[in-house]
């Protein structure tokens, strides 16, 4: 059990599992994630078996690469901890007596003397300090006088604080794991759905997108209200980045979509011998519209919003964008079938009706209108307040720890003859240059004041 | 004048800066490094308007592609040189710096990297964008300087275990703790704007502060590598060549996490 514990403080190891994880992290975007094991199949062979296995290919997900973070997160808990407590003593009660032996051994260090005597002289170096801003403690034991001075001691405690903020974070993304909550839905306008676990349904009042002159998306918005037992209590425009947020859970708006199940199409009939004449029709897929004078009816079998005709040769849509929406027609004359075939909304020329008893009439298809449907994804989160929290640490901590640097000065003065000796010592982690500097400004000044 | 004229005037100025940071290296006359010095900023007050011209014409921050992205990225990291090169006097690293510079200039230049302004993405409409990206970009370009001063420090070392004083040239030591000293800026920032905006942005678009998608862990990849590099440093003690070289990787990581992912990995992050 010790031995463990001696295993985690140490700092070595610390070294080594951040090495470990960043070569695991790389594989992990080396190797698709989260496909289908056809596909690994293909694109390793048998390798692709093995790292399914070992879970290469859900690396983030898989328990051994969040046993290295746990155990990440377990060493820096240790590894703070077992330095902060003398670390709060050494930062809170200092020892404030010192030795001048052992102030001779720091790096910065000066020793001098002052033609006063010891109350003296140390009331002209206390003044310096101050001035520069340092907190002074003194205590006098045996006739010699030991001074402590610091600033920024807060500056020590900077790595502390990253470290705590990063647990913070990984307490988060663990709270996240276990107690957060995904779901996607998709609403038509007007559709009312209830969220998960929870005691209030979402209704869509209005979907639209908005675009740039060039046809691009500029945004999409959905008009939401949150119904609870039955009333509405609470109504916002969500757009893409600006989300609703409800008892905890929040509504991002996440896609769009059309619902390709119901379009409802325009289709107009032409007469190669007649240019004047024009009928536009509007059909859903499934029904049957007359065409009046000619005594006939038109019905649409099929609709394809990005028409494409597959390896068989068989039609079938590449996308569910109406990139190149096309449709099925027929054309009967009482109970008798004398056309069908495909019409393009991009590409009339390529209609081809087989079986037209009519060669007159031509078809063109000029728009189809499904209704859209808007993909909004909700999710409850509980552990995004420690992300913030700890990401607040971590800022804090980094100022600190680097913008901050504590200084501490050490002074002995003692009595020889009536006048004063004048031991004194610098110590400062970061930024050296500029201690050693003001390190020696202090003494000439403290020289100079007698 | 349009951005494009400022822009080129900018890569002109620059590749002055750099001839005469090069003249230095060679003449080792304190004067050429001044007017390397002196091109270099002019050459950034350029790139400065021609950032604003170009946040001015197409209406929103002006890192939305590549090009775009390419030339802020210069623009940040002549900005972290100069502030570098003012408070601690490393004139030598200016010719090499500049290289990079013009490298990020050149590339954004290229035929490759289409250069309309084109309209925001549902995705990228939001303040987060600014943030988000500045911030870390300029974190990054604090990393190339350490990279630099870290190359250098590699052929200091070597010279002076040759027996041969380092010249003219700053000391190895020096480099040393001038490429600490760009790492203790550009960690805090790079830890900012690319973990903590990101996971704020994240969260606010997507719904989720973090997806391990390829361009978030090769950021947590680089974030983790130069952790490694302070705690090397600050606890074990590690100094010089292991220290330089861990400064090289954090920053080819950073690279990756820019270009490579853009390129060679699938990523939600694929705007660019
Ligand atoms: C990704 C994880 C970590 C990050 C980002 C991190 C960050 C930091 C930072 C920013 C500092 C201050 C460095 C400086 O003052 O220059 C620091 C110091 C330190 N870290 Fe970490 N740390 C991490 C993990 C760990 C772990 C796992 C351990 C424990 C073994 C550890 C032990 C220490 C120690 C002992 C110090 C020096 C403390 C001091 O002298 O004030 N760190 N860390």
């Amino acid at each position: 059990m010790k031995a463990l514990f001696h295993f985690f403080t140490s700092v070595r190891l610390a070294i080594v599992l951040l090495i470990i994880i960043i070569i695991a992290s790389v594989l992990g975007t080396l190797i698709p994630q989260g496909r289908s094991a056809e596909e690994y199949l293909v694109r390793y062979g048998q390798l692709g078996g093995i790292l399914e296995r070992l879970r290469f290919t859900r690396l983030y997900q898989s328990f051994w690469y969040i046993s290295l973070l746990a155990s990440l997160g377990l060493n820096i808990v240790v590894c703070t901890l077992t330095r902060l407590t003398p670390k709060i003593r050494r930062g809170f009660r200092p020892l404030v007596e010192a030795d001048p032996k052992n102030i001779q051994a720091l790096k910065i260090k000066e020793r001098f003397r002052l033609t006063v005597e010891p109350g003296a002289a140390k009331e002209a170096v206390k003044k310096e300090l101050a001035r520069r801003r340092y907190r002074i403690k003194e205590s006098t034991s045996e006739g010699r006088i030991s001074l402590l001075a610091r600033k920024r001691v807060f500056g020590w405690f900077g790595s502390d604080i990253v470290h705590m903020g990063l647990l913070v974070i990984l307490t988060g993304g663990v709270v996240s794991g276990l107690f957060g909550l995904k779901q996607s839905l998709s609403f038509v306008e007007n559709q009312t759905l209830p969220v998960l676990e929870a005691n209030f349904s979402i209704r869509l009042d209005r979907f639209i997108t908005e675009y740039y002159p060039n046809g691009s998306v500029r945004d999409w918005k959905s008009d939401l209200t949150v119904i609870e037992a039955g009333r509405p209590v609470r109504q916002k425009t969500i757009e893409v980045n600006h989300p609703l947020t409800h008892q905890g859970y929040v509504f991002y708006q996440s896609g769009y979509g059309w619902d390709w199940q119901n379009p409802t199409l325009q289709i107009w009939a032409k007469k190669s011998s007649d240019p004047s004449y024009l009928r536009k029709l509007s059909v859903k897929v499934g029904e049957k519209v007359a065409l009046e004078e000619e005594n006939l009816k038109v019905s649409a079998v099929r609709f394809l919003p990005d028409f494409v005709l597959d390896e068989k040769r068989q039609p079938g849509t590449r996308s569910l964008e109406p990139n190149n929406p096309a449709a099925f027609i027929e054309g009967w004359k009482g109970e008798e079938r004398i056309f069908s075939g495909w019409i393009f909304a991009r590409y009339p020329d390529f209609s081809r009706l087989h079986g037209a008893k009519e060669p007159d009439l031509s078809f063109e298809l000029k728009d189809t209108k499904a209704p859209q449907y808007s993909v909004i994804q909700i999710s409850k989160d509980p552990g995004v307040p420690f992300i913030w929290v700890g990401c607040s640490l971590l800022m804090a901590g980094l100022f600190l720890a680097f913008y901050w640097p504590t200084r501490e000065v050490r002074l002995v003065i003692e009595e020889s003859g009536g006048k004063s000796e004048v031991t004194a010592g610098g110590i400062s982690a970061k930024s050296q240059e500029a201690f050693r500097q003001e390190f020696s400004d202090l003494m000439s000044a403290a020289r100079k004041t007698t | 004048m349009s951005e494009a004229t400022f822009f080129l005037l900018t890569f002109i100025l620059y590749i002055l800066a750099a001839v005469c940071y090069f003249v230095f290296l060679f003449s080792k006359k304190e004067g050429s490094a001044k007017a390397g010095f002196t091109l270099a900023f002019l050459g950034l007050l350029l790139h400065t308007l021609a950032l604003i011209l170009r946040t001015v014409e197409s209406g929103h921050a002006p890192f939305t592609n590549m090009y775009e992205s390419l030339s802020f990225l210069a623009w940040s990291s002549v900005l972290a040189y100069l502030i570098i090169e003012w408070k601690y006097r490393v004139r030598r690293a200016g010719a090499y710096f500049l290289l990079i510079v013009i490298a990020f200039m050149a590339l954004a230049s290229s035929p490759l990297m289409p250069k309309e302004a084109a309209p925001l993405v549902p995705a990228l409409q939001s303040y987060w964008l600014w943030l988000h990206v500045s911030v870390t970009l300029i974190g990054e370009a604090f990393f190339a300087v350490a990279f630099i001063t870290s190359i250098m420090y590699l052929r200091a070392e070597a010279r002076e275990k040759r027996g041969r004083m380092s010249g003219t040239g700053p000391s190895a030591e020096k480099l040393d703790s001038i490429s600490y000293l760009a790492v203790a800026v550009g960690f805090p920032l790079f830890t900012l704007g690319g973990l903590v905006f990101g996971m704020a942005w994240a969260y606010k678009a997507w719904g989720s502060y973090w997806s391990w998608d390829p361009k978030e862990v090769w950021s947590l990849i680089t974030w983790f590598v130069f952790a490694l590099y302070l705690h090397t440093r600050i606890v074990m003690g590690w100094k010089g060549r292991r220290s330089a070289v861990i400064a090289i990787i954090g920053f080819l990581a950073a690279m990756f996490t820019y270009f490579g992912v853009n390129y060679l990995l699938s990523s939600l992050h694929s705007y660019v």
